[in-house]
């Protein structure tokens, strides 16, 4: 008999789980809130990260972290003899396709950085691909196969053939495979646009997942392209990945202030995404807080009528000796255990429905919309914060408690 | 000032009285004191309570009864005059020591029995040994079954209160009350929501109890066959003792401290 009293459990514990046990249908109707509000704020936490990470994973594997690429040139006034302008009509100038002045040195120089994981150099330019009477505009990307791949995972994406660039190979995409009507092993005629041309080989399609990209990308050897472009030696542009993407911004300024060469970081060129991830963050933010405000306000409401419910009782405790501190941990405890039993239960919720959600919604190209992320961290960061927005809003009804006169509580 | 032998000297006063459970001096209770709705309702209080005694307390409605209990109970603290329990001088504790002192040396038993609803009947009775702290769990069930076991009621221990009688539940309350041994047990109407066998019931309990512990018990009533089956009857009239006398029971039954103040 009596296993629930033992002074190995305090007073204050038997008391608050006695009570919650007690008034169970309201113990029911609050934990269902907190666990509903709970399973919200972790849902949509654990979406939002993974469509975050994934739409990351996607940036970050389709290109390079730092694009490094000669300045643009610009006209220079003719100054007189005076000191004044001699012409002051200037006139903005075409921007040609060049070579970045001593590509290897500061290739070296890059991979030399601690922070640099890999450094490519890229011979890109404007061509047509042609087949049969059919012909479209097309990108040409000159790489070095070993060290680009690392950077673009070209590889992952192939749909149809094998990764290999030889100097007469050429690897396009799905949507320019179906408009030259060409498959792999089959050739098509590539014009730069210098008027050269070559006969390449198609030995893979990719499809990364973006129509342009799959209309427009033509990858050959760098050699090649080189060749094509009239850039012999030559290389229009350093990709380079970092260790930390996150450092491309300061690291892309420091590059150019070294090398006196233009580069974009990935940050930069993806400026939009970054804002709508802020957007996306506020948003969320907003309404996890409004759902905590929620949870906190719900726990209090139902601990403030347990409190005036349970007055008489919580007199005679304090006549029996219960002490004011012994009081407010009752309800303290109750708020707690409130806030940290809905986390569980909602957590568990919000699981279930992540693992539902993964399973149903695709993206436009038929892969996995964020990838299932239940990572261990998040439902211990919503247990802790549960658990204290409980005590938090306990706090007020509590105090109220350990605050009640017992000749007042008693007569009731 | 109360009457009786001085023994010796103790903790906070050097007059203390042979057998002395409780002794107030001089005491008042204002409410707002100090404000221009201040309110006495007890004028002086001078009473003295020994060891064993059984005492009803009497008044008519608003002459201060629950007041005096609240105070004697140590569940508020006089405005002016001094309230001893066991020698000691009750004013001079912190709330701290007040409530450990409550908890230790005095029960109550209320109209209302006042049972935790969430726990059972023995969990009950044991409540305050585990507000006490310390005591070993066999210890603490030993004593609510034996205390459950006298009032009548072992075999309800597992039940939870509300499923028990009113009777039955203010017998628990009376065990509840003694949990502790303590020196003085303050009953405000114990039978005062009860039918009359019950009311009888509860009442020779307490009666027994206080034959068998020799625990003092004052017992507020308003049922003049009750507080005539009481040792002593103290009658309280607008805040003020007016009569203290042995009631006839207790004078067929051999006398007790017999003193009238006021």
């Amino acid at each position: 008999m009596n296993q629930g009293l033992s002074r190995w459990l305090p007073f204050e514990w038997i008391a608050a789980l006695r009570f919650l046990r007690e008034g169970w249908m309201q113990t029911i109707f609050i934990l269902a809130g907190v666990a509903m509000g709970v399973a919200v704020i972790v849902f949509m936490s654990a979406l939002l990260t993974g469509i975050q990470t994934n739409f990351l994973h996607r940036v970050l594997n389709a290109q390079a972290h730092i694009v490094l690429q000669p300045p643009d040139e610009v006209a220079r006034p003719l100054w007189a003899a005076t000191g004044a302008f001699a012409d002051t009509a200037l006139q903005a100038p075409a921007q040609r396709l060049r070579s970045v002045d001593q590509w290897r040195k500061i290739a070296e120089q890059a991979r030399a950085m601690p922070e640099i994981a890999v450094v490519s150099p890229l011979a890109s330019g404007a061509a047509i691909a042609v087949r049969g009477d059919a012909s479209r505009s097309v990108t040409l990307f000159g790489v070095e196969p070993g060290t680009y791949f690392q950077i673009v995972k070209l590889p992952d994406n192939i749909v149809a053939g094998q990764i290999r660039l030889n100097s007469d190979d050429v690897i396009i995409g799905t949507d320019l495979a179906q408009d030259l009507g060409v498959a792999v092993g089959e050739k098509l005629r590539v014009t730069s646009g210098i008027g050269t041309d070559v006969i390449l080989t198609v030995t893979a399609i990719f499809d990364l997942g973006n129509r342009s990209v799959n209309e427009r990308n033509a990858y050959i050897a760098l050699r090649t392209a080189q060749s094509l472009l009239n850039l012999p030696g030559g290389v229009t542009n350093l990709y380079i990945a970092i260790h930390d993407p996150y450092a491309a911004e300061i690291l892309a300024q420091t590059i150019a202030g070294m090398s006196g060469m233009r580069a974009d970081s990935w940050i930069r060129t993806n400026q939009q995404f970054f804002t709508a991830v802020n957007a996306q963050t506020l948003t969320n933010t907003v309404i996890r807080l409004a759902v905590a405000i929620s949870v906190g306000l719900g726990i209090a409401s139902v601990l403030v009528v347990s409190v005036v419910q349970r007055s008489r009782e919580i007199g005679i405790l304090r006549a029996m000796g219960a002490r004011r501190g012994q009081i407010l941990r009752v309800f303290l405890i109750q708020g707690g255990v409130l806030g940290l039993l809905g986390s569980f239960i909602g957590s568990a919720l919000a699981a279930g429905a992540l693992v539902g959600f993964h399973a149903v919604s695709r993206q436009a190209d038929g892969s996995e919309l964020f990838p299932l992320i239940l990572d261990p961290l998040l439902f211990l960061a919503a247990a802790v914060l549960a658990a204290l927005t409980g005590i938090l809003a306990a706090f007020s009804p509590s105090m109220r408690a350990a605050r009640m006169d017992p000749v007042v509580a008693i007569r009731g | 000032m109360v009457s009786g032998a001085v023994v010796s000297g103790t903790v906070a006063d050097a007059k203390v009285v042979a057998g002395e459970v409780l002794r107030l001096d001089g005491v008042r209770k204002a409410y707002n004191p100090g404000t221009p709705q201040a309110v006495e309702v007890l004028h002086g209080i001078d009473l003295l309570l020994r060891r064993g005694e059984f005492c009803a307390l009497i008044g008519p409605s608003g002459s201060g009864k629950s007041t005096l209990l609240n105070l004697i109970g140590l569940l508020d603290r006089p405005t002016a005059g001094k309230l001893f329990l066991q020698g000691q001088e009750t004013g001079l504790l912190d709330d701290a020591a007040l409530t450990r002192l409550r908890g230790r040396s005095i029960g109550f038993v209320f109209q209302n029995h006042n049972l935790i609803s969430a726990f059972t009947a023995a969990e009950n009775v044991m409540m305050p040994l585990l507000l006490d702290r310390g005591w070993p769990d066999a210890a603490m069930r030993r004593a609510a079954e034996a205390l459950l076991d006298h009032v009548g009621l072992l075999r309800w221990k597992d039940s939870m209160v509300g499923n028990l009688s009113g009777g039955q539940q203010q017998r628990v309350a009376v065990a509840r009350a003694l949990a502790m041994s303590p020196v003085l047990v303050l009953a405000d109407e114990p039978t005062g929501n009860l039918d009359t066998k019950s009311a009888d019931d509860v009442f020779t309990l307490l009666r027994e109890m206080n034959l068998a512990g020799g625990t003092t018990f004052l017992i507020v009533t308003h049922d003049p066959r009750l507080a005539a089956r009481c040792d002593r009857i103290v009658e309280v009239v607008d805040g003020r003792i007016v009569a203290d006398a042995p009631s006839g029971y207790s004078a067929a039954r051999g006398g007790a401290d017999i003193r009238t103040t006021g």
